[in-house]
Order: C-alpha cells, then sequence, then structure tokens
C-alpha cells in the first residue's frame, strides 16, 4: 500500500516544505546528528551570551542516580577489553570513575565535582602509567566538554586525595604535575593539614574547598590511613570517606583514631543531610558479609558502592567492639581488620545475618 | 586389562593388531612409526636439562599483558614443562609433559576451564606434534595420560579439554579414581612404577597438603615433581601427620635415588625471600621454580622442630601448619601508633 494514501501530512495539520518530499519517517540526508543537539544540557541556555552559572542551591539532594552497572573485571584478565577508566555521570555536575579491575585489582573509584568557578577531583587511582590508566586524559576529556557546555575559558582543577600515603589512591598524581590551571593538595601530612588550614586543630576543625557556589567540606579522619580526610559536598549530599569507610574490608591503621574519626562524622552527619556515603573501593558482594579475596580481577556480584549514613554508626558501634584486639569482625556491608593480616579469613559469622554462598566464578 | 597390567603395557604395541579395511593405512603409519629405533631413556641418566632464567609471570597491569597464556619450555628435548601465565591465573600453576617410546604424560594443567579462555589442549597437542615430528613419529600412536598431582581444581579444571581427544586417559577426579589409575591398592606407602615406553616414572602417595596427593619421579631426568605439598612458596598444610610422613617418604627416597631437582608446582616466593600474597597477578623477582635436594633436607630438619600450628619459613619455602583457615603472612602497611 502507498503510504500516501494512507496518510497526507497537509491533510494532518502537519505542513512540511512545499518543495520537499515529504518524510513520515525522517529525512535520512538530513544525517543522525544535526549540529544543535548534541551535548544538550539542560543546565544550559540555548542561545548564551555569557558563562552560564548552575544554581547549587537545592531542595535536598541534588538529583542524580548511578545508573549503570560498575564494569567487574573478567575472568581471565588479561584478555579484558572493558574501558580503562569507567566514567558513570551522577548528575550533570557530578561524576564518579571507575579504574578497570584489570588495571589494578584495588580498582579504585575517584570523583570529580565541578561548581561555578572550578571543579575537584578527589583521589586519582592506582595506577601512575597514563597508557594503562588514563585518567589525565579522562579528566581533561569531562573538564573541556563541560568548559564548552558553560561558555567558560577556564576551569581550574583542584586535585585533592582522601590519603596522600594510600598507594591505591595517590598513584595518578603524577599523570597531573604541571597541569595548567591546577593546584595539587601536597601530599605530605604536615604540608596537607597547611592548606587545609587545619594544621592546629588537626584532627578536629575542618578546612573548606571552594569550587564557586559550591564549598567542599574537608573532614580529618585518620584511622585507616594517619593522613586520612573525608570530603563532604553539600550539593549531592555526599561523603567521600576514602578507606576510612567503604563496603570492603577496612584494615584499620590506628583503633582509636578510627573510632574517634567515626564519631566525628557521625556528629557531623547529625548536623547536615547526608544522602550516601561513598567510599574508594568496593569489595563486597551482593550477599552480606561475603567480599572478594585481594587481588581479584573478576568481581562480578559485587555490592553497591553507595552506603547509607546509618552504617556510620554500625561501623562505629563494631569498630568499639574490635577496639584493643587483635581481630576481624564481618558485618553485612564491610568487614573490619584490626591488627591482623588484611588477608585474615574467621571462622565467626555475625549472628542473624543470612549465610549465602555467592556462585563461584567457574 | 586391569590397572596392574596397564601400568607397563605397551600401549603403541597394541595398536597394531587393528586391521579395519578403514583403519590400514592408519595402523601401517603407526607401525612404521614403531619400527623406528626407539629412544633410549636408560642410559646416559640424569639427561641434561635447563630450566629458564626467569619465567613469564604476569604483569602490573593485567589487560595490557601481551604474553602467551602459557609458557612452553622444553628442559630438554624429550621433557616440556608448561608454565601458566600469572595474568591468565593467579594460580599460574606448572604442569611436567613428559614424553616416551609409547605414552605422553601430562601432570596437572593450568587453572583454565574452557578452550576459548585459553587453550591448553592444542599447547600440548602442539607440543605433542612437535616432539613427533622431531623423533619421526605418528602423532595418532602415541597415547596421552592426564594426570594430577592432587585434587585441587588450580590442577584438573582443565581435563574437560582432553575429553574428546583420541588415544586419551585421563584421572578421574575422586580419591578412588586416583588411585586406581595408578592402580594403587596400598595408598600412600605403595611406590607403583608407570613406563611410558622405555621411560619410568616413579609415583607414590604424599597426602598432607590434600588427602589425594602424589609424589612423580622421572628416571630420565630425575626430577622429583612433589605437587603442593612441598613447593617454593606457602605449602599449605591441612594435616600435619601425614605431610610429615610424606616428608619423610621424600626423604627416604632421596636417600636411595639419585635426583637432580625437586619440582613443585608454583612459585610464590621472590628471590630474596621475600612473600608474594595469594592472589597476585605480578611476580617481577620471582625465586626459581627447581629446588635442591638440599633444601628438602633443610625444610625436613625444620619442620621436626615444629609442634603447633604456625606459619614457619625454612629459609626455602614457608611451612603453613594448619593455619589455611586462620591466617596469613601478610602485614597491614599502614598501621600506625
Amino acid at each position: 500500500m502507498a503510504q500516501n494514501s494512507a496518510y497526507n501530512p497537509a491533510l494532518s495539520g502537519n505542513p512540511q516544505s512545499a518543495t520537499g518530499r515529504a518524510y513520515p519517517n525522517g529525512n535520512p540526508d538530513l544525517g543522525y546528528n544535526p549540529s544543535g543537539v548534541r551535548n544538550t544540557d539542560s543546565a544550559v541556555p540555548l542561545h548564551r551570551d555569557k558563562p552560564v552559572l548552575h544554581d547549587y542551591a537545592s531542595d535536598g539532594p541534588a538529583p542524580g542516580a548511578l545508573g549503570f552497572r560498575w564494569t567487574y573485571g573478567s575472568n581471565v584478565a588479561a584478555k579484558n577489553r572493558d574501558p580503562r577508566v569507567q566514567v558513570v555521570q551522577y548528575n550533570e555536575d557530578t561524576f564518579v570513575l571507575r579504574q578497570n579491575v584489570c588495571v589494578h585489582w584495588e580498582a579504585p573509584f575517584t570523583y570529580l565535582l565541578f561548581g561555578n568557578k572550578g571543579a575537584l577531583l578527589i583521589d586519582t587511582g592506582a595506577t601512575a602509567a597514563a597508557n594503562h590508566y588514563p585518567l589525565r586524559e579522562t579528566v581533561d576529556a569531562i573538564i573541556a566538554r563541560l568548559a564548552k557546555a558553560r561558555g567558560r575559558s577556564k576551569v581550574p582543577l583542584t586535585v585533592a586525595l582522601t590519603s596522600g600515603e594510600d598507594i591505591a589512591q595517590n598513584q595518578g598524581l603524577v599523570q597531573f604535575a604541571g597541569r595548567e590551571d591546577t593546584t595539587i593538595v601536597p601530599k605530605p601530612l604536615e604540608a596537607m593539614k597547611h592548606f587545609y588550614g587545619v594544621g592546629g586543630t588537626w584532627p578536629s576543625g575542618s578546612g573548606k574547598i571552594d569550587l564557586g557556589d559550591r564549598v567542599i567540606e574537608v573532614i580529618p579522619t585518620p584511622g585507616t590511613h594517619r593522613d586520612g580526610v573525608t570530603f563532604y559536598d553539600p550539593y549531592c549530599d555526599f561523603l567521600f570517606t576514602g578507606d576510612l569507610l567503604f563496603p570492603g574490608k577496612i584494615n584499620i591503621g590506628n583503633d582509636r583514631d578510627f573510632i574517634a574519626s567515626l564519631e566525628r562524622l557521625q556528629a557531623f552527619a547529625a548536623n547536615r543531610p547526608v544522602k550516601w556515603v561513598l567510599g574508594g573501593h568496593v569489595e563486597m558482594m551482593f550477599v552480606p558479609g561475603k567480599y572478594y579475596p585481594r587481588f581479584a580481577t573478576y568481581k562480578p556480584y559485587e555490592r553497591v558502592l553507595e552506603m547509607t549514613p546509618d552504617l556510620i554508626g554500625e561501623a562505629l558501634k563494631y569498630a568499639q567492639e574490635v577496639q584493643g584486639k587483635d581481630m576481624m569482625l564481618i558485618r553485612p556491608d564491610f568487614a573490619l581488620f584490626n591488627g591482623v593480616s588484611p588477608d585474615q579469613r574467621t571462622q565467626v559469622w555475625p549472628e542473624g545475618v543470612p549465610n549465602i554462598n555467592p556462585p563461584r566464578p567457574f | 586389562m586391569d590397572r596392574r597390567t596397564f601400568l607397563s603395557y605397551n600401549a603403541a604395541a597394541a595398536a597394531i593388531p587393528l586391521t579395519g579395511a578403514a583403519l590400514t593405512s592408519l595402523s601401517e603409519a603407526a607401525s612404521a612409526a614403531v619400527r623406528l629405533a626407539p629412544i633410549d631413556f636408560k642410559s646416559n641418566v640424569p639427561a641434561a636439562g635447563s630450566f629458564p632464567k626467569r619465567w613469564i609471570c604476569g604483569s602490573s597491569c593485567c589487560m595490557d599483558n601481551t604474553d602467551p597464556p602459557v609458557q612452553v619450555h622444553w628442559y630438554n628435548p624429550h621433557t616440556a614443562i608448561l608454565r601458566q601465565n600469572k595474568a591468565y591465573s593467579y594460580e599460574a600453576p606448572f604442569a611436567p609433559l613428559y614424553f616416551g617410546n609409547d605414552r605422553v604424560l601430562l601432570l596437572d594443567e593450568g587453572f583454565v576451564q574452557l578452550r576459548n579462555d585459553w587453550d591448553l589442549r592444542g599447547v600440548v597437542d602442539q607440543c605433542i606434534n612437535e616432539w613427533c615430528q622431531r623423533n619421526g613419529r605418528d602423532p595418532a600412536s602415541l597415547e596421552l595420560l592426564v594426570a594430577f598431582s592432587h585434587l585441587h581444581a588450580d590442577h584438573y579444571a582443565a581435563t574437560n579439554q582432553f575429553a574428546d581427544r583420541p588415544n586419551t586417559r585421563y584421572m578421574g577426579l575422586t580419591h578412588e579414581e586416583m588411585v586406581g589409575f595408578w592402580g594403587m591398592t596400598n595408598f600412600p606407602e605403595e611406590r607403583v612404577t608407570l613406563d611410558l615406553g622405555g621411560r619410568e616414572i616413579l609415583i607414590w602417595g604424599s597426602p598432607g597438603h590434600v588427602v589425594s596427593e602424589f609424589a612423580y619421579y622421572d628416571s630420565y631426568t630425575q626430577i622429583l615433581y612433589t605437587g603442593d605439598m612441598f613447593y617454593r612458596g606457602r605449602c599449605y598444610i591441612s594435616f600435619w601427620q601425614p605431610w610429615f610422613d610424606s616428608m619423610k617418604r621424600l626423604i627416604d627416597f632421596c636417600d636411595t635415588h639419585p635426583v637432580t631437582h625437586v619440582m613443585g608446582c608454583h612459585v610464590e616466593i621472590s628471590k630474596d625471600g621475600q612473600d608474594y600474597a595469594y592472589g597476585m597477578t605480578w611476580q617481577p623477582d620471582e625465586a626459581p621454580v627447581e629446588m635442591t635436594v638440599q633444601q628438602l633436607r633443610e625444610a625436613f630438619a625444620h619442620a621436626q622442630t615444629i609442634t603447633k600450628p604456625g606459619i614457619y619459613f625454612t629459609g626455602t619455602v614457608f611451612l603453613c601448619n594448619q593455619t589455611r583457615g586462620t591466617t596469613t603472612i601478610d602485614k597491614n602497611a599502614y598501621r600506625y601508633s
């Protein structure tokens, strides 16, 4: 049946070009990506003549979603062909990056936050070599795209670490050496304290990183690392805790500091809205209390990254239980290792938690 | 044919009576191959051979590893040693391949199951073809025995790759089948002799790491293959007394037989005695796989002083006495006070 007999655009009140053909199914000559439809960003007005300012004030946490599954390595690590850096956009101003498990088993998460005046990169991954782990290239691309969309010629970048000594998070830092418009928070503990202005008050007190209408708070949280800090983002209401609290095997460096930091974090969370606690790694599986061993390059049954803030209280409670003892303790969403090998095992299973055996890789 | 006769049974000679019309040419080729002068595995022993200076041992970034999935090293023209690439599995076991006039013995496999993960079967077939080409044999005339040192998946997982291979026997995955495969009735004390066609392999039980484990001694290269009960790394001893008795049997054997090398299934230690933690996929400075009889004796001497569970370093290996389920060597590098 001829289409024209069924559908006449002019008769249907859908006038098309008088000279051209009617294209009820779209004009193939126009190409698939005409200019103007790419790089859509609802924060950006269509015709702009000056840099776009984003309004970071919002009732409750800014909307956003971690809408993708994390890449999880492969059974044969050498044959993995996933992206080396997985980029997931939480919302227009917040990005979560993950290192491929087959580039480094720690598979750390790295966060990139934007404000009206600058950007903040929290942590830098576990691999220094840019050809294996092109973090700088990826971050540059995200920044360039955002700068273009917002009509900004410069986006100063601050690179900060949840712990300067943690080789699972500080290795990518060298890729940013010499980058233009970039401030790197110094790694040595004293210099870092001085940078945040908490030299005299450490570990109480707090510092700030102003990204332009989005002021990130810096809370000293030693415990797993002597130079650990936590970042609070008041826009998304996230706490970025690094190695202090994450869904995995938490190796306590000093139990007194660890408890004090969790207490400070809990007090902090009581005064601010906190939607999620986002750590630096995922090691737990999606069944409670089970985790992947160190060096695993295939983690198909990972727990999700995000933790609810009530887990701060739970971590605190059980941290007090292991204080002063060389032991490990399993909880549904994390495991605490105090004074024992990171490969320690235990026969003790937490009461009331279903003991489910997840499927084995093969 | 029972298992006793199987051990010394000449597989190639038995192929000659097959005279179906379709098989005539094949059996002619096979018998032609057999008519070649057999290789002498009995004189001039131990046969000279060498281990590589450095094995393929993974890489810092696994997905950028371009080495082959398995390294094939010819120890000498009649002995190949396979070793899995660490970027393909952290277990990276070693697997000797012994050639005789009638049979080929594959001891252990890589930690791989599917042929499309990586093709162990293809690698073994290629080794056999190469050897046959060098020695003017017909690969079809050689029987392949797929056996393993003990009942752990990193040593038997690839068995299914050989399920459809003609002229192949493989070991079953139960203790009874394993012991029965070698025709043993008095495990672990009994020592049996497998004839590969002029090349004799001595086999006896060495439980301790697990119950079902064997030690293999090749009378041609005089390599003593000790599986996972004694290797250059963490010897996880599940059952102390059986392990100690097995060590005693190894020492007694070394007292009465010439042994050139003692070889285990894995390497988990660096040249300077640093432990590579369980699961690591890169061992840039790893120790050689072969050990001396002296090192075995030292370890046994050290073991005689051990009375309690725990981890003990003998200078060559870590003896992890009944600690598998509780603790390990590595420490948290970020502890502070």
